[in-house]
């Protein structure tokens, strides 16, 4: 049995966070968090942005260059191409493998071999890559199926790369980070007071409301100020570069978060032990 | 050629460093401050306010020493028929079970809403349908 060693109530029924599922596209989900605190949903956001692991090409080796734009210009651009990464729960970090440099239980090999032979200039896509593994793609959003553009060659100019692709977070690199954007947003109606609207004459007259402020009541003119509240609801618009769906993104950030704090745990409960203190064991499982 | 820190120093426990280590206040009964290696404002942020909802706990904090250094110490004083280490087990206990809820409770409204959400053409819209 589950108890909230807080409340005491028991956290198996209705009690407890909930979450509220609005839309889900292919590149986004927009959600409402409730009933939990600001510091779990923050975490939450920050997690999702910086330690959800993804793939992206971090090794690139000019075997010929002949474009008019420099190789670490080119190198940067294929970093931040968006790959499909469930594959990356599979792949090892860097440094948990021991090979050397790379081996394919770390790295996916991509190959980009383009010359331009005709008299107008030639694009070359993110399409134009070819990958070592079927699984680890470039993503192609439907609406533009040619994929990213990452340079263009004139009559004659060829290109020829080896780029090695690796699993990574975006506390490393922002093109690890599986999200464009993660949309925070809670007390539409600024009951809480935790910001403070500038303005000339009337703040609720210069300043739109927000769109969530139809999912919270108005505040009466003459309530007064409730010192005490705590944010309570949070919205979000989880924004996926490509690299994962986007729930994936929500539910991998979880799971990423309690390994951090499994994590913990077990070292406390080393210490404890070693200190003869009580040792608290899990109640939850991973 | 640079002074710049490795990269990996923001997510690498080296060999033989410890992930948290409790130091034991000299001076204030029942005080601890636990050194967590490799973290940063997410977990520390997170337990301390947990913490703070505990009626055992009489201080807790945190802080980052230095924004190049990649660890969180979290400050904590219980009352006396506890002590700093078994509330902190206790907090990051209840904490792993929250946040359990709520992969469980996303997974039953995806699970929902791939059911009631349809395509015009009558086919059911999955999550993972650019993925396929
Ligand atoms: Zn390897």
């Amino acid at each position: 049995m589950n108890i909230d060693h807080h409340s005491g109530l028991s956290f198996t029924e209705a009690g407890g966070p909930q979450i509220a599922i609005k839309e889900v596209t292919p590149t986004t989900v927009t959600f409402v968090l409730s009933n939990t605190d600001l510091s779990v949903a923050n975490a939450l956001r920050r997690v999702m942005i910086a330690e959800v692991p993804t793939i992206a090409i971090d090794l690139v080796d000019f075997e010929l260059n002949t474009t008019v734009l420099a190789d670490e210009f080119i190198a940067h651009r294929l970093g931040l191409i968006p790959i499909i990464s469930h594959q990356a729960v599979h792949l090892n970090y860097r440094h948990e493998c021991t090979c050397s440099p790379y081996c394919e239980e770390c790295s996916v090999l991509f190959s980009l071999d383009v010359s331009c032979q005709s008299e107008n200039a030639m694009s070359v896509y993110s399409t134009h890559l070819v990958s070592s593994s079927p699984a680890v793609q470039p993503y192609v959003d439907p609406a533009n199926e040619k994929g990213v553009l990452i340079a263009k060659l004139r009559k004659g100019q060829q290109l020829h790369v080896k780029a090695i692709a690796r699993k990574g977070t975006g506390k490393e690199h922002a093109k690890w980070a599986p999200c464009t954007g993660v949309a925070f947003e809670y007390d539409p109606h600024n009951k809480l007071r935790h910001t403070t609207y500038w303005h000339e004459e009337d703040a609720r007259k210069e300043w739109p409301l927000s769109a969530k402020a139809v999912e919270e009541p108005a505040p009466r003119d003459d309530e007064p100020f409730d010192y005490k509240a705590k944010p309570e609801r949070f919205y979000f618009t989880v924004e996926s570069t490509g690299a994962l769906p986007p729930t994936t993104i929500v539910t991998q950030a979880l799971d990423v978060l309690m390994r951090k704090l499994a994590e913990v745990h077990r070292v406390l409960g080393g210490i404890a032990e070693a200190q003869g203190e009580p040792v608290v064991q899990p109640t939850y499982n991973l | 050629m640079s002074n710049a820190p490795a990269i990996h120093e923001i997510y690498l426990l080296p060999d033989g460093v410890d992930k948290v280590v409790e130091t034991k206040s000299t001076k204030i009964p029942n005080a601890s401050t636990f050194h967590l290696e490799k973290e940063d404002h997410t977990l520390g942020n997170l337990l301390r306010a947990e913490l703070l909802r505990n009626p055992k706990v009489l201080f807790a904090g945190y802080k980052m020493p230095h924004p190049l250094d990649h660890s969180v110490d979290l400050k904590l004083q219980t009352t006396a028929d506890t002590s700093p280490l078994t509330v902190l087990q206790e907090d990051v206990n209840s904490l792993m079970r929250e946040l359990g809820l709520i992969k469980k409770r996303f997974e039953n409204e995806m699970t929902l809403h791939n059911m009631q959400s349809s395509d015009p053409n009558g086919m059911p819209y999955t999550v993972d349908r650019a993925y396929s």
